[in-house]
């Protein structure tokens, strides 16, 4: 019974909007409800899910990371640069480590000396994408053909896509992270209200460097996915990432004030975000639409679920509120 | 005991009228100033008020009605129904049922600016001036409200006028001050001088003494007595009984959304009655009874907190309970949070059972076993959008979780039976804390400081500020319970009567000193004396 419990105040608002675009989209759109164009949707989903896991527990933490694009194209340039002399393997590592290690960095400024999350993370763009151009030149590196370098994006497990395996695992990760380990409820506590955390005795600067730390590793996998999937050094690799993984979380339905937020808010933002993408695609219209339509979406999602679901909209009309 | 409030009774034959025990009860035909004939209709009636919250019934019958030139206290604990009323009668919120008349007219308001506009002014604990504007910007405020977006800024006030209702409240400030140096009291003056430059018909104060020391306090009764003559109806929320007897006309109790009491003379009702309507039972509000103090556990040695303090020791045995009292800047709430660790310290230590404190550290404190209940509960201590329960487990993480991870069933038995204890309301450990009233968030806050793992000292400051009685008095026993355990207890407070029924001895502090090392049950007169202020109230 209170598993049961637990499982529905588990499922966030946004889980029933995703199944109704879902059912939407399958009866209104031409060739949506395929097994592959659905398996394309998730293989492509599955690079924003881990990277939006990344987002989800900076923006738990009450900070915002917006580095995340340029430190993915950063750690694309250098694991293409560093294949030939590391291999595959030690390249993909130094992709991810690139990413891990800028988000450690962003924590620290961010803890040590008090500044605030947008300004820092705004830096870390800067910086990063300075440097990936200048070491690329202005132009992709093309990497060496390579079997074991290709397989993270066009390997199977079992005969499901790497990239989906990953974001599963990662998904799954992030739910223990964030409520069944004593980092993640730190984390949530910081989120809520750092001063109390410290008064409490919580560990809070660390928490907050880990927290970072942590984010930059999942995107940092991210980015090695994609590097794989182009084959290539690409300063310009996911510009718009940040801003994807942002979106992702706040139509999942994660505050941006801190101290919320789950794995399943990232599965459901992240679901919703790729069908009308893909949907935009399968229905040949402009790309522009895309932006628009995720636009419109974010501002609705954000309004139906403040103060939690039936949430926003109804509050305003007076039906519910607490009551104080 | 009736404390001394005012210096100034001798000019105000009202007030003194009211310490003449032996005067009946039916003066109010009397009254030199015509205040509150009872034939007048009142300035703003409430009648029949419901309002429902979903499936809670938040208000189920009100009736209320104010009188030009009269304060009504509005009384209720936490969760009766206090702040949906004022959040209608102000117009924040529209009552389901029930009408409103404001001068004999029917009332229908869409918002908080709508009140203002109406003349319902309220005074807020949580000020609403602008600190960096001057106190005369401040003043001119409410005129924006009245202009379109794209008009011309409105003109400040005339400095004349300005003063003016400055001299109405009595505070003498330059205008072109800015509001973010006044002190807290005089702040509340600006607002309520803003509120008479409105023409307010009525004015609500909400806990306005909360933050203020006792001079600022009678200031602001002064300025609401003046206000009275102008012939304002004043709608006064406390939870000070001290305070209702000192300034409230008429009296109203709430309790579970109904008015137990309505509108009746404060004469007329006795404390114990008032607080049976507002308990529903009678309750001791007496001292608690304290065990016997054992070895030292918590001292400060050569301890100066600022530079400028000189050095002051401090013991406090296993057991004991030590209550800090002293004048707002005295130094007493300083001493507490360097005790507690919080504070970082010029010179001297702080040890707890022989082991030296760093200070400044609170995370080395907690591991040592020392608790702090912060002042401020809302910005220092609540995790607002957390639940009920991960506020209270927050202490205690390292106990719960094995290898990194959290033990799911281990949290649960261990907060719950802090919940119960403490009468957690509504009981419901899953509830965003938030949701929950002033009394139960404290609640929280003492039980997450109870669970500090290896608990040797808690320091606890304002533990029941804006707290109910049944929530004071849960709050009181759990303190007392934990002493007896043999927890070292350091009370700061600003609520004499908490210090004197908790602590073993009490020490006044003055300049960052302790000028007095007060036995138990040394009793008010001594108390106030030692701090050095005659009417003066501790920090």
């Amino acid at each position: 019974m209170r598993a049961l419990r637990r499982l529905a105040g588990a499922v966030p608002p946004s889980a029933p909007v995703a199944l109704a675009i879902f059912l939407l989209f399958a009866l209104v759109v031409p060739r949506f409800a395929t097994a592959g164009n659905l398996e394309n949707v998730l293989r492509i989903a599955s690079i924003l899910a881990i990277a939006s896991c990344g987002q989800a527990i900076v923006l738990v933490l009450g900070g915002v990371e917006f580095s995340f694009g340029a430190s993915a194209a950063l750690s694309s340039v250098l694991a293409v640069s560093a294949l030939p002399d590391v291999g595959p393997v030690g390249a993909l590592a130094i992709g991810v480590a690139t990413v891990a290690v800028i988000g450690t960095v962003n924590g620290w400024l961010v803890s040590r000396f008090d500044l605030p999350p947008f300004l820092v993370t705004l830096g870390a763009l800067m910086i990063a994408s300075g440097l990936a151009a200048s070491l690329a030149g202005g132009l992709p590196i093309d990497a060496p053909p390579s079997a074991a370098f290709a397989w993270l994006a066009r390997g199977r497990v079992a005969g499901i896509p790497v990239p989906i395996v990953a974001a599963v695992l990662v998904l799954f990760g992030t739910h223990v992270l964030l409520r069944h380990t004593r980092i993640g409820r730190i984390w949530c506590l910081v989120g809520a209200n750092p001063v109390a955390a410290r008064l409490s005795g919580l560990p809070t600067r660390s928490a907050v460097v880990a927290g970072y730390g942590t984010a930059g590793l999942l995107v940092g996998l991210a980015a090695a996915i994609l590097t794989s999937r182009v084959a290539s050094g690409q300063p310009g690799l996911a510009p718009n990432l940040a801003f994807e993984t942002i979106a992702a979380c706040a139509i999942g339905g994660i505050p941006l004030a801190g101290g919320q937020g789950r794995a399943a808010n990232v599965l459901f933002g992240v679901a919703v975000i790729a069908m009308l993408n893909n949907a935009v695609v399968l229905l040949n219209l402009p790309v522009a639409y895309q932006q628009i339509a995720i636009a419109v979406v974010i501002l609705a999602a954000v309004l139906l679920q403040r103060d939690g679901w039936p949430g926003g909209l109804w509050t305003r009309f007076g039906r519910k509120g607490a009551r104080s | 005991m009736k404390r001394a409030y005012f210096d100034c009774r001798a000019s105000w034959p009202s007030y003194a009228r009211r310490d003449q025990a032996t005067e009946p009860p039916l003066t109010r035909q009397s009254d030199p100033a015509g205040r509150g004939a009872q034939a007048r209709p009142g300035v703003l009636v409430l009648d029949g008020i419901a309002k429902r919250y979903g499936t809670t019934v938040a208000l189920r019958r009100v009736n209320l009605r104010l009188d030009a030139g009269r304060v009504h206290a509005l009384l209720g604990e936490n969760g009766a129904g206090k702040s949906t009323l004022v959040r209608i009668v102000v117009g924040a919120a529209a009552p389901d049922e029930g009408e409103m008349r404001l001068g004999g007219a029917a009332l229908r308001l869409g918002s908080a600016r709508d009140g203002i506009a109406a003349g319902i002014v309220p005074v807020y604990q949580h000020l609403s001036l602008f600190p960096h504007l001057t106190v005369r910007e401040n003043l001119s405020a409410f005129a924006y409200g009245r202009t379109g977006p794209l008009a011309l800024r409105p003109p400040l006030v005339a400095a004349e006028t300005a003063r003016r209702w400055l001299d109405a409240v009595g505070l003498d400030r330059d205008l072109a001050t800015p509001v973010e140096r006044l002190s807290v009291g005089e702040r509340q003056l600006v607002e309520i001088a803003r509120a008479i430059g409105q023409d307010c018909r009525v004015l609500l104060l909400d806990e306005p003494t909360a933050a203020l020391s006792d001079r600022e306090r009678d200031r602001l009764f002064l300025a609401v007595r003046r206000l009275c003559e102008r012939g304002t109806a004043i709608l006064f929320i406390s939870h000070k009984l001290d305070e209702i007897d000192t300034v409230a006309d008429d009296l109203t109790v709430l309790r579970d959304g109904e008015s137990v009491i309505e509108g009746v003379g404060r004469e007329t009702v006795g404390r114990a009655d008032l607080v049976r309507a507002m308990l529903g039972t009678a309750v001791n509000t007496g001292a608690h009874a304290l065990g016997t103090p054992g070895p030292l556990m918590l001292c400060a040695r050569s301890l100066r907190v600022a530079p400028s303090d000189p050095p002051t020791n401090i013991a406090v045995r296993r057991g004991e309970v030590l209550g800090l009292a002293g004048l707002v800047g005295s130094g007493a709430l300083r001493i507490a949070e360097a005790l507690s660790g919080l504070r970082p310290v010029a010179s001297g230590s702080v040890e707890i059972d022989g082991a030296a404190l760093l200070p400044g550290d609170r995370r080395h404190a907690v591991r040592l076993g020392i608790g702090l209940i912060p002042a401020d509960r809302s910005t220092d201590g609540l995790f607002a959008v957390r639940s009920a329960s991960d506020n209270v487990s927050a202490s205690a993480l390292s106990l719960l979780s094995r290898a990194g991870l959290l033990r799911g069933r281990a949290e649960r038995n261990m907060v719950a039976p802090w919940l119960q204890r403490l009468g957690l309301n509504p009981p419901e450990p899953e509830r965003r804390a938030a949701s929950f009233s002033g009394g139960n968030q404290q609640k929280l806050l003492v039980a997450r400081n109870l669970l500090v793992p290896g608990l040797r000292a808690l320091v606890a400051l304002e533990p029941t500020r804006g707290v109910d009685i049944a929530a004071r008095r849960l709050i009181h026993e759990a303190l007392a319970e934990a002493a007896s355990a043999g927890v070292a207890i350091v009370l700061a407070s600003t609520d004499l009567d908490e210090v004197e029924a908790l602590s073993h001895r009490i020490l006044v502090v003055d300049a960052g000193r302790v000028v007095a090392d007060l036995p138990r049950g040394a009793g008010h007169p001594a108390l106030l004396a030692a701090m050095g202020g005659g009417g003066a109230r501790a920090a």
